[in-house]
């Protein structure tokens, strides 16, 4: 990494619109997390047509921001009433609830805040240190290594499937299906576009994602309208900044679940739910007194709440080195990219790195921020989730309409966005998780695209290509194992004959 | 809104076939149509881009806005309509009326692929749905080698080579500039290229960069600055005649490697849909002109290694019928034939 380009991007960075959007995103983010129902991947999707008209620093780092600051907020519903107000704060809400209910709900928010800002900086290092290494090798990858990817970040889907694997890979061959719409790239025949100019340059990434997260959520809480939020901020008593010693015991558990949450982060597939039960439970592991875990223990707070910023910034290595979304949240992030013209990638780091970098500092910047608003603003975020849904439900239609329009000042799209949400809203009132339709989406394009351009550049031998290439060997052994460790697992244990409670760890 | 109630409009006139295209019209603006054409221009004029903001056509537009606007006294929107291949965009020019009010950017070749290819069901339409008003950018097709390749060094070399053994060649698409490029190059000199698909120059340049393919065919634009920092070497720029790039002085053309009679390009200009009123083409014409051979605009344009080419409204017919006939024969021998 060099100065030189360090400088040119905090140069990009100290800008009045750069640090306005990244407070925006900071504020924007605690609130939408805060509010049970909203997740951060709605938020991303909501304001990417507004990030459309942004400096390319200024969007992205909203957009950064928005992802790290809405798991933050998600413990808030968490810690207050028990609702996690994202996937990710669950683990959160075991003893963050109990502090609450002891009268320690205020200290529950701040180590939440504390942890949280620690480990999204934690991830940002890594991200800044790490990414740059991977964008290196990145070059070496080419269409058989993005197939092979592509296939494996398929093969997430099972842990993104939550309780049945079945609907999970429907949901996901759902995505795949609709990944076919459009001109073959190899061939320019036009498939499915039942004549449409629109449909021919396929299904727009970012309608479909609107639609799938924030149109069909829309529907859900309209029809829970009747039920209205509890007042909650009366819940919180007692200071929210924690005491030097108290947090000085908690430094440990922060340490290891910033690890955890980075490491779990890159891998793709892994999102903050994954890394925040794990740091949980290694949080636990290593306690000294386990059973105060579940009646309060501040550790159970600091542990998931640490973990699951850390996976924001290892979630982006590979999303910006090799374009693999990992989690519906970075999938979101991807057409985000896509909109500023950015290809990730090797030219990511090259030719746009003043941005890139800019972009990763400003990740840095917010999560900072993050923690400061969420210490001295505790009392006035929690108000947000009284906002009743009646005023909430209409805004965010209208940003849907407006947002899927605006990207390409294109009507079809809001009908993309309109078929998507119900399409949605079909599958998640019938138990099917929606992530895995995105993630068919994006890489069953990238899978189709990278095996057909693999078979032009193998020039006949195809196997022979894939196996003289040592990324795409250790791809391939990485496929077999993703797909062959939970049968083995289940044989093994089979023969041990041990209790099936272990398996609720990954879910 | 605007935009919605244009495209349900283009919709029932286009609905209402394109054989009446020259009578109807004439019957829509056919009263105190001499008195508009005085007027004009009297209110915004909407550029379409058919591609993303950011991209190419959409970054040469935006230089060349503040120079056509202050020629014509009138606001110019530039409106992105990316989707279909361009399409989205050049449907909303043809279908648009003749008033020039609305005009946009054509990229050839690629546009005509969209028209020529019979499986996309353009076939009705034709370079005459639109009316050419000037030219404002040609970029040269070339060709690009990794500088570690020891196989060949330059244009001979990968042309022999390509005779004897099939390389794998980069394209932005099929039916891009590139695409023919390389077709051209092997109905013309029978040269064997297995030809690798991308979704944009930059995808095929990275494919280079990590010598996952043979060579890169790309335009000058593209290449220049790689080139200049030695990441990876142009060999060939496939312009007719001798005349070199000002972008990339140190690089032969195909005719001086011995290779004539074949060249291939990338242009853009400007054009509005058939039956715009003679007068208000020459107000349009004329301001365009003088925008794009304003020594600012050429300058801006120049830092993004593009040559402006202008050419005036005729001569940018015979470019675009030029361009046809190359892309209908190489089309219909090579991919939809």
């Amino acid at each position: 990494m060099d100065t030189a380009i360090i400088g040119e991007a905090l140069n990009l960075l100290f800008t009045f619109e750069v640090l306005a959007a990244i407070a925006f995103g900071v504020v924007a983010g605690i609130v939408i997390g805060a509010l049970p129902g909203l997740s951060g991947t709605m938020g991303i999707a909501l304001l990417i047509p507004v990030t459309f008209g942004m400096e390319p620093v200024a969007g992205l780092a909203m957009l950064t921001a928005i992802y790290t600051s809405a798991v933050y907020g998600g413990s808030i519903s968490a810690i207050l009433i028990n609702t996690p107000g994202t996937p990710a704060a669950a683990a959160t809400a075991i003893d963050g609830y109990q502090m609450t209910k002891k009268g320690q709900g205020g200290k529950a928010l701040g180590i939440s805040a504390i942890g949280s800002m620690a480990g999204g900086l934690a991830s940002g290092l890594v991200l800044l240190f790490v990414a740059p290494q991977l964008a290196k090798v990145s070059l070496a990858f080419s269409a058989a290594e993005y197939f092979l990817l592509a296939v494996f970040g398929l093969t997430i889907i099972s842990s993104l499937a939550g309780a049945s694997l079945l609907k999970g890979v429907i949901s996901g061959v759902i995505g795949l299906v609709a990944a076919t719409v459009g001109i073959d790239i190899l061939t320019g025949y036009p498939r499915f576009s039942f004549g449409t100019t629109a449909l021919q340059s396929g299904i727009e990434l970012v309608p479909a994602l609107i639609g799938l997260f924030s149109l069909s959520q829309v529907m859900i809480l309209a029809e829970q309208r009747r039920t209205g939020t509890s007042a909650t901020a009366q819940l919180v008593r007692g200071k929210v900044l924690p005491k030097l010693r108290e947090l000085k015991t908690l430094v440990p558990t922060i340490l290891r679940s910033s690890g955890i949450g980075a490491f779990v982060g890159i891998l793709p597939g892994a999102g903050g739910d994954v890394g925040s039960w794990v740091g949980y439970n290694e949080a636990k592991r290593f306690a000294k007194d386990k059973s105060a875990f579940g009646k309060g223990e501040p550790k159970g707070v600091a542990a998931p709440e640490t973990a699951n910023n850390a996976v924001t910034g290892g979630a982006l290595i590979p999303l910006l080195t090799l374009g693999i979304p990992g989690s519906s949240a970075t999938a979101v992030l991807l057409g985000g990219l896509l909109v500023q013209g950015m290809q990730p990638g090797h030219e990511l780091f090259t030719d746009d790195a003043d941005v890139t970098y800019a972009v990763i500092l400003g990740f840095l910047l917010a999560n900072i921020l993050m923690g400061v608003l969420a210490l001295a603003g505790a009392r006035l975020f929690v108000k947000v989730t009284t906002v009743p849904t009646k005023y909430l439900a209409p805004v965010i239609l209208v940003l849907c309409v407006v947002g899927s329009y605006a990207i390409n000042n294109s009507i079809a799209d809001v009908w993309v966005m309109i078929v998507f949400g119900l399409l949605g809203y079909l599958l998640r009132k019938t138990g099917f998780p929606t992530a895995p339709v995105v993630l068919g989406l994006i890489l069953g394009s990238l899978a189709e695209k990278g095996l057909r351009q693999s078979i032009v550049l193998a020039q006949g031998d195809v196997l022979g290509y894939y196996l003289s290439r040592p990324i795409s060997l250790v791809l391939i052994v990485l496929i077999l194992l993703a797909l062959f460790a939970p049968v083995f697992r289940r044989k093994m244990r089979g023969k041990v004959t041990e209790e099936p409670e272990e398996q609720k760890e990954t879910v | 809104m605007h935009s919605t109630r244009l495209t349900r409009r283009s919709a029932l006139r286009y609905g209402a076939g394109l054989a009446s295209g020259v009578l109807g019209p004439t019957l829509l603006t056919g009263c105190g149509s001499s008195a508009s054409a005085d007027a004009f221009p009297d209110r915004p004029i909407q550029v379409i881009i058919a591609y993303a903001a950011g991209g190419g056509t959409d970054v040469g537009a935006r230089i060349l806005q503040p120079y056509v606007e202050a020629e014509l006294g009138v606001p110019i929107e530039v409106v992105n309509r990316p989707g279909g291949g361009g399409w989205s965009g050049w449907n909303e020019i043809v279908t648009a009326e003749p008033t020039g009010y609305v005009i946009g950017f054509i990229n050839t070749p690629n546009f005509m692929t969209g028209y020529l290819d019979p499986r996309l069901g353009r076939t009705e339409i034709s370079y005459e749905n639109f009316t050419p008003l000037g030219n404002q950018v040609t970029d040269f097709s070339a060709v690009a080698i990794h500088p570690d390749d020891d196989r060949f060094d330059d244009l001979p070399g990968v042309i022999n080579h390509a005779r004897g053994q099939a390389l794998t060649v980069t394209s932005t698409g099929v039916g891009s500039d590139d695409h023919y490029a390389s077709l051209g190059l092997s109905d013309r000199y029978g040269t064997q290229f297995d030809v690798l698909h991308g979704e944009g120059a930059s995808d095929g340049i990275t494919a280079l960069l990590g010598r996952h393919v043979d060579l890169a065919f790309a335009n000058v634009g593209e290449l220049k600055s790689l080139h200049d920092d030695g990441e990876l070497k142009v060999v060939g720029v496939m312009a007719d005649g001798r005349q070199r790039s000002p972008h990339l002085p140190d690089v032969p053309t195909f005719e001086e490697e011995g290779f004539g009679g074949f060249s291939s390009w990338s242009s853009r200009g400007l054009a509005g849909p058939a039956n715009i009123d003679p007068r208000v083409v020459d107000k349009l014409a004329g301001a365009i002109k003088r925008g794009i051979q304003n020594r600012e605009h050429i300058g801006q344009l120049a830092e993004q290694g593009l040559a402006v080419d202008y050419r005036s409204p005729s001569e940018h017919k015979k470019m675009l019928i030029r361009d046809e006939r190359t892309t209908r024969q190489l089309g219909t021998k090579y991919i939809w034939g």
